[in-house]
Order: C-alpha cells, then structure tokens, then sequence
C-alpha cells in the first residue's frame, strides 16, 4: 500500500536526515530522496479537491508547511531552526487561508511569527555559544523517535482515510437540517463574507467566559514569568554564596 | 447538501487533516530527538500548529466556528506558554551555561541510565565561504575588525 511505504520512507528519512554527529554526505542524499518520495505518496494518496487552483494552492502551502517543518527538526544550528519554523508558520497560515479561516491565518502570521518567534529568536541570541554546540550536534535516540512518529503518522492517515471513505460519518447531524433548508451558497457560516465579524460574534458571545479566563491567564503568565526571573537571581546569588562558603571550608 | 460539494468538502477534510497529522509527528519527532531546549520548544509550537490545522479544517467542514475559537485560545496559550518557558530556559542557561536538556540528566529517575555523549569528531564541513565585500567609506574610530565578525550564527 502507498501509505505504508510513504510513512515508512518519510520514517527512514528523518532518521537519515536527523544529526548525528559526523557528517555524511551520502546519508543527507539518501534521505532526502527518501523525504522526496514520502512526500509524493502522500500526495498520491491525498484526495483530490474540485478545482484545479485550489489544489494547487493548497498543494504548494502544504508542502511549504511540511518540508519546512522538517527541516526545523532536521537542521542543526537552532538559529536556522528558528527561521525554518518561521516558514513553517508561513506555510500552516496559508493553510488556514485556503481552509476559510481569514482571521487566524493573519493572526497565526502576526502572533507567531511577529511575536513568539521573535522572542525565540532573542533568547536564541542571549544564550548562543559561538559555534555549534555539541548538543546540537547530536540526537537523542533517532531511529525510535522515527519510528514513534512513523507509527503515530501511520496510525492517524489510516484513520483519517477510513473516516473520509465513509460518506456518512463526518457530516454533522445537527447542522444537516439547516443546511438543506439554507441557500446552497450559504450552507456553511464558516465561509459567510462577514465571517470575522461573526467569528468575533461567537468568541465574545458564547465564549466570553473563556476570554476573561483567558486574559487573567495572560497576566498570571506575564507576573509568573518576572517573578521567576527576579527571584531565580536571587537564588543564583545564594548558590555562588554557599558553593564560595563550601570552598572556604 | 449537494453531494459533490459533500464530496469536495471531505476531500479537503481529509487532506487538511493528513497535513495536521504530519506536523504534529514531525513535532513529536523533533521534540523526542532534539537536545537543544530551545528547538524542543519550537517543536512543541510545531506540533500546537498541527493540531490548529486539524481543528480549521474541522470548523470549516461542520460550519461551525467553535474551532477557530478553540485555535485562538490556543493562541493565547502558546503566548503565556512561550514567555514562562523561555524565562525558565534562561534561568536554565545561567546555572549551567548550556542550552542543553541532558544537563539537567541528575533530574532523571534513579534507576534510568546516564545519558554518556561519545567524543565528536571535528565538524568536517568546511566553514561557509562569506562574501568580502571592499571597504567602503570611512572605519568608525575605535570599531575594532575583530569583535565585528562571528564565525557562526
């Protein structure tokens, strides 16, 4: 089956591809050719989708999104990484776009890219030894997180082709009648010309409790985080204190 | 509802939901393998997308709006998460002067064996030819060449 051999390679690829020390030429080559063919079967296997453009579209944000997800895992200086991740980012907010959700591809966009990632970026740069660490030059068991993933990934694309096989499963029985009686462009609200302003109807309308939790969860994080810096360097001096006592004595 | 929309529209169900798939196992990959605390953070966002995508396309195929609120309280989440993990990750820093997860191995249970790292050989790759550009305009006094060029990023 396509699907066994794509998981497979894409499993044999990361382990290839994943650092380990010395560098091989001949073992980067061969998985990244191994990476290429997972990826075309998984394209093989995918669904094709009514238009030609929007295939294409989603097609090309896809892989961006994926490839360069690889690559943050796969890439050694974290500096890189970062910046993969941010293509990644870029990728998964086309994504969004093509799945109709406007208001979180801009927002995956400014929130991750403009803000997180920034901020990765300058711890990156606080606490960066010069040159590639030894850390970075090594991995943890690679061949059983490969095969962990291959087996996750194997898993959930079997499970989701046995979903997306059954007419019947996925459709949302509650919405089902409003969706006969409602004109055929306007079944689903999701992809309504207004539909961040509805967007914003429901999380301020049925979620608002969730959003004052989620703003108090926003300050706690912001006091959290300046409590441990201003108390981890008191602890810090306390440390040096005792380790100069314990040398003294 | 029309079945070839139907059709269409679990089409594109399935292949968003592949896409979410794949990310969170490449996060979960990443997040296993890697020793930098930093990447294991950004893997960890890797997989927090993947589950973004699978909730999208959800909401997109139920029309409904519950997984696009769902995602943005993920967002939230990602933020608050980011800015406690990363002071940690500094604190981290400060004690040991590394970025590195086996540096904190004495945390592990007792009867777990000792993460050892085997003598590395010298990275072979040669270091990357950066462009020499010609002098242009004046030095600024006191800059010093030196203290103006890493090696590495």
């Amino acid at each position: 089956m396509i699907l066994a051999g794509a998981v497979t390679a894409a499993a044999a690829s990361l382990w290839l591809l994943l650092p380990r020390g010395s560098e091989n030429r001949i073992a980067r080559r061969a998985g990244l050719v191994l990476g290429a063919a997972a990826l075309a079967g998984f394209i093989v296997t995918g669904r094709r989708l009514g238009g030609l453009g929007e295939e294409a579209v989603f097609l090309v944000v896809s892989l961006v999104a994926v490839i360069s997800g690889a690559a943050t895992i796969v890439t050694r200086s974290p500096v890189y990484s970062a910046i993969w991740f941010a293509l990644s980012l870029a990728g998964v907010a086309g994504v969004l776009l093509v799945l109709g959700a406007q208001f979180l591809g801009v927002a995956t966009i400014v929130v991750y890219a403009g803000a997180i990632l920034v901020m990765f970026l300058f711890v990156l740069m606080l606490a960066q030894p010069s040159g590639l660490a030894p850390y970075d030059r090594v991995s943890n068991e690679p061949l059983l997180s490969a095969v962990a993933g291959a087996v996750l990934l194997g898993l959930l694309s079997l499970s989701i082709g046995r979903l997306a096989a059954d007419p019947t499963c996925c459709a949302a029985p509650a919405r089902q009648p409003a969706a006969v009686t409602a004109d055929a462009a306007a079944t689903s609200d999701t992809l309504a010309v207004d539909q961040v302003a509805r967007l914003g109807g429901e999380l301020f309308g049925r979620h608002l409790l969730a959003v004052e939790v989620a703003g108090v969860l926003l300050l706690v994080a912001l006091i959290g985080a300046i409590a441990v810096v201003a108390r981890g360097e008191a602890a810090l001096e306390d440390d040096r204190r005792l380790a100069a006592g314990g040398a003294r004595r | 509802m029309n079945p070839l929309l139907a059709a269409a529209s679990t089409a594109l169900l399935h292949n968003a939901l592949i896409v979410g798939a794949m990310l969170f196992a490449l996060g979960l990959v990443g997040i296993l393998t890697r020793r930098n605390l930093i990447v294991m953070f950004l893997c960890a966002e890797l997989m927090l997308q993947g589950i973004s995508v699978s909730l999208v396309a959800w909401s997109r195929h139920h029309g409904d709006f519950g997984g696009q609120v769902l995602v943005i309280f993920v967002l939230t989440v990602a933020a608050c998460e980011a800015a406690v993990a990363l002071v940690f990750v500094l604190q981290a820093f400060a004690r040991t002067g590394r970025l590195d997860a086996a540096a904190w191995q004495g945390l592990r249970e007792a009867t777990l064996a000792r993460t050892v790292d085997h003598a590395l050989p010298a990275s072979d790759a040669s270091p990357p030819q950066w462009p020499r550009l010609s002098t242009a305009g004046v030095l600024p006094p006191g800059a010093d060449h030196d203290s103006l060029e890493r090696e590495h990023v």
